[in-house]
């Protein structure tokens, strides 16, 4: 091979590769509506993209997997938290986590209240788009983790968390309560329940539940005395056998497994913190 | 130095080692965040610090082959730059142009448009700063009538740069699109046209420090830019997979993606040879340390760790982890960042008043402890990304409960960094320490063979006739 040669492989490549990439990309132009629902775009979306590019969220957060790795993607977070919660959190992000448990807390952002409700227009478009199945499992903010073993506990290993809890006072947000109740009444709702989707322990996970009860209580084959979701859970707490949830592990002879001892321990308003903590999980 | 003009480079290398410097401490701020609590939650948050880290590391790595380039035109076309003074003119603007874009990232002035966050007034400043350096840089060839094929891919190289610039200076109503076009720059960037001025360094120093054959050379500067963009100009689409495009892009950016490396290993395989046939007989072997050392690195960083994640099946998991930030800074550091400061010390002899102890102890030190540490903070942020992957996107345990279960390697990472911090440091004193030459010197012998001339070195200013 001499000069010219590698001359015209070089000119070869480039534009052979050139050309079938911008092919593409007028097919893609032609399947960007559909695959990003473009019609969904209104004003109050393009709205809350500029809240997103004006605070320069993209660089502590990903959006679609792109951005900075200091603070948890958010290409889903409209899925998987309701709407009433990500306005609470945007007004005051404090309310719902502690800068000493988790060592990281987001600065609030002073954002008006318009912003907020266009900021969280654009995470509802943003969580529609068809990402080709990713991520391939939901990414949580935080679960907690699940508490220690007895021995663990016993032993006084090192390493081994006791839970810490973020500190909450009456005038917090009722779901920050909930949150806090979640890991902390005897017996801890964590130690059977998790917040992952798909990770079931002793009890079904309750990721998703708002959604689920929502279906539960519209279907035929409820019995019980809710309504809505948030009434659902709530009974679920005080009366666990009014609605049975399939699965073998989780009942016998219509007699669920979840201790029936909370209707006596908690007060109707811890009941409700609870029940307003699992409700933004949608 | 043979020609007057190539002085230039001397404070464009300068402006570039303050901008590296002030990189590094934002690095290093944003890295002591990750421990948390942050003291500075309010004051100095860490977009901001990310965003000015980020920032400045292209603004320094753009000066460099600004100044890299003002050198290596002269020297192979042979004459005096076309206009000194607007070389000047562009330097003071591009440096006002980065200053004040810092400064307004410290009250969150900026596009908020990752890595191309300048706000459009510094966006068009960008472009006027290019167009000159362009002109400027054509117009020398011009009147040169002497243009070797070093230079001219060169030339391509940062000429289209400034074209892939432009899709950045639109905006976007649909995100995803937007996302779609950021690539355009700064994947084709990278993965592309830096490339192709990354080459043409490298082919220009392994002919002066080796005196390998310039034919040989330049005929092989051809294959990797057909390397290049075989795989590159497709490859844009491992960004694409999972932002809102049509499935096709998943196997056409995999598998052409996964063909990049091949150029990575074609630029090592280029620099081992011509160390085996021409030897190490240049003084200079600090410039030949860091001329090799970038070859290997952007192997180890852009093509091995570009390559482990790459594949869509890898990438579903590893897609906007601590994994990125592992492949990112070692891919950046070894191409880039290895090959600019490469240029400079082959450079330093000439422009500062140091004709031979250029490859000084300290020299070598700063070579070392920044090679030693960038591989620490590889190692750093891999063990971090690969629990975080596994703990966060597997298991499912939550971003924050993960990012606790990590620390250790934080530590790990502030420690690497520290000394990698350390080999900067003197890098840019032992630069500093000397002061900048004007007059020009004349060539040696053997250094004129190395030009690949077979003309005698022509005098200063006559070169232009
Ligand atoms: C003391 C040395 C350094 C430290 C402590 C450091 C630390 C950091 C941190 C903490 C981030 C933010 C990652 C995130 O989004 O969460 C970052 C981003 C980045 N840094 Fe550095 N850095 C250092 C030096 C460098 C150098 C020398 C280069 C290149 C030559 C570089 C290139 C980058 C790039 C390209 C990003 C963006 C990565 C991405 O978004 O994937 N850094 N750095
Ligand atoms: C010198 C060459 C290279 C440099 C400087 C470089 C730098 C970077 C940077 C800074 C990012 C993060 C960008 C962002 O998120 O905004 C990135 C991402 C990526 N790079 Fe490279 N890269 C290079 C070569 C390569 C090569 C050769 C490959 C593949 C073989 C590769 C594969 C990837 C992939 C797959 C991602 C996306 C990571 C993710 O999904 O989060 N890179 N690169
Ligand atoms: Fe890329």
């Amino acid at each position: 091979m001499n000069q010219r040669q590698a001359r015209l492989f070089a000119i070869a490549c480039t534009g052979i590769a050139a050309l079938a990439f911008l092919g593409l990309t007028v097919d893609s132009h032609r399947q960007f509506p559909e695959l990003t629902n473009a019609d969904a775009i209104t004003p109050e979306v393009s709205a809350g993209q500029d809240v997103w590019h004006k605070y320069n969220c993209v660089n502590c957060h990903t959006l679609f997997g792109e951005g900075a790795y200091y603070a948890p993607d958010l290409t889903k977070i409209a899925d998987l938290r309701g709407e009433p919660y990500l306005q609470a959190y945007m007004r005051d992000p404090a309310q719902f986590y502690d800068e000493q448990r988790h060592r990281r807390l987001m600065p609030n952002q002073n954002l008006s209240e318009e912003e907020i409700t266009n900021l969280i227009r654009f995470l509802q478009w943003v969580a529609d788009v068809d990402t080709q199945g990713w991520p391939p499992r939901p990414i949580l903010v935080a679960t907690g983790f699940a508490p220690p073993s007895r021995e663990a506990v016993a032993a006084d290993q090192p390493g081994v968390e006791q839970v810490e809890l973020r500190p909450v006072t009456p005038e917090s947000d009722p779901r920050a309560i909930g949150e806090n109740l979640f890991r902390s009444v005897t017996p801890a709702c964590n130690a059977c329940h998790s917040l992952t989707e798909g990770m079931d322990m002793a009890g079904p996970t309750l990721a998703g539940i708002r959604t689920r009860a929502e279906a539960i209580v519209g279907s035929d084959d409820y019995d019980g005395d809710a309504d809505d979701a948030e009434g659902y859970i709530r009974e679920s707490i005080t009366d666990p056998s009014a609605h049975i949830v399939p699965g073998q592990m989780y009942s016998a002879n219509d007699m669920s497994f979840m201790p029936n001892t909370y209707a006596d321990s908690l007060s109707e308003e811890q009941i409700d913190q609870l029940a307003a903590f699992l409700a933004s999980y949608e | 130095m043979r020609y007057r003009s190539q002085s230039v480079a001397y404070w464009y290398f300068a402006v570039a080692m303050v901008l590296f410097g002030l990189q590094v401490v934002f690095g290093l701020l944003s890295a002591v965040k990750y421990l948390g609590p942050d003291p500075l939650l309010y004051i100095l948050p860490f977009d901001v610090t990310k965003v000015i880290h980020t920032n400045l590391l292209i603004v320094w790595v753009l000066t460099g082959f600004m100044g890299a380039t003002y050198w290596l035109v002269p020297e192979e076309s042979r004459t005096e730059l076309h206009s000194v003074k607007l070389a000047y003119v562009q330097l003071i603007l591009w440096t006002l142009m980065g200053v004040t874009a810092v400064i307004g990232y410290l009250f969150r002035y900026g596009t908020g448009n990752k890595l191309l966050e300048q706000p459009l007034p510094h966006k068009l400043v960008i472009v006027a700063c290019m167009l000159i350096f362009l002109y400027n840089i054509g117009m020398t060839i011009r009147k040169a009538g002497r243009f070797t094929t070093t230079e001219g891919v060169l030339v391509l190289g940062l000429l289209s740069s400034a074209v892939l610039y432009l899709p950045a200076l639109l905006h976007y109503e649909n995100y995803t699109v937007s996302i779609f076009y950021r690539w355009w720059t700064i994947h084709l960037w990278v993965e592309g046209v830096w490339m192709m001025i990354m080459g043409s360094f490298l082919a220009y120093l392994l002919i002066r420090l080796s005196g390998v054959d310039r034919e040989v050379m330049e005929k092989w500067l051809y294959v990797i830019v057909g390397l290049v963009f075989i795989a590159g100009i497709l490859g844009t689409a491992h960004h694409y997979y999972w932002v809102g495009v049509p499935t096709y892009w998943l196997p056409i950016g995999g598998f052409f993606s996964a063909l990049e490396p091949l150029a990575l290993v074609g630029m090592a395989i280029y620099a081992y040879t011509a160390i085996r046939r021409a030897g190490l007989s240049h003084p200079n072997t600090l410039a030949l340390h860091w001329t090799i050392g970038s070859a290997v690195f952007a192997l180890f960083g852009a093509g091995l760790l570009g390559l482990a994640h790459t594949w869509p099946s890898v990438n579903r998991w590893t897609h906007g982890t601590l994994i990125t930030a592992m492949h990112g800074h070692s891919a950046f550091y070894g191409a880039y960042a290895m090959i600019v400061l490469a240029m400079i010390t082959y450079a330093m002899p000439s422009i500062t008043r140091t004709r031979n102890d250029v490859s000084s102890t300290l020299g070598f030190w700063a070579f070392w402890l920044q090679v030693g540490g960038m591989f620490g903070m590889t190692l750093s942020f891999a063990t971090a990304g690969i629990g975080q992957v596994y703990l966060e996107r597997i298991v499912g345990l939550g971003y924050l409960d993960t990012q606790l279960k990590i620390q250790v390697h934080f530590l790990m990472l502030i420690l690497t960094a520290s000394i990698f911090s350390v080999g900067v440091g003197l890098f840019i004193f032992d630069f500093f320490r000397r002061a900048p030459r004007a007059e020009v010197l004349p060539e040696t012998e053997a250094e004129s063979v190395r030009a690949g001339g077979a003309a005698p070195p022509e005098p200063a200013g006559q070169a232009a006739r």
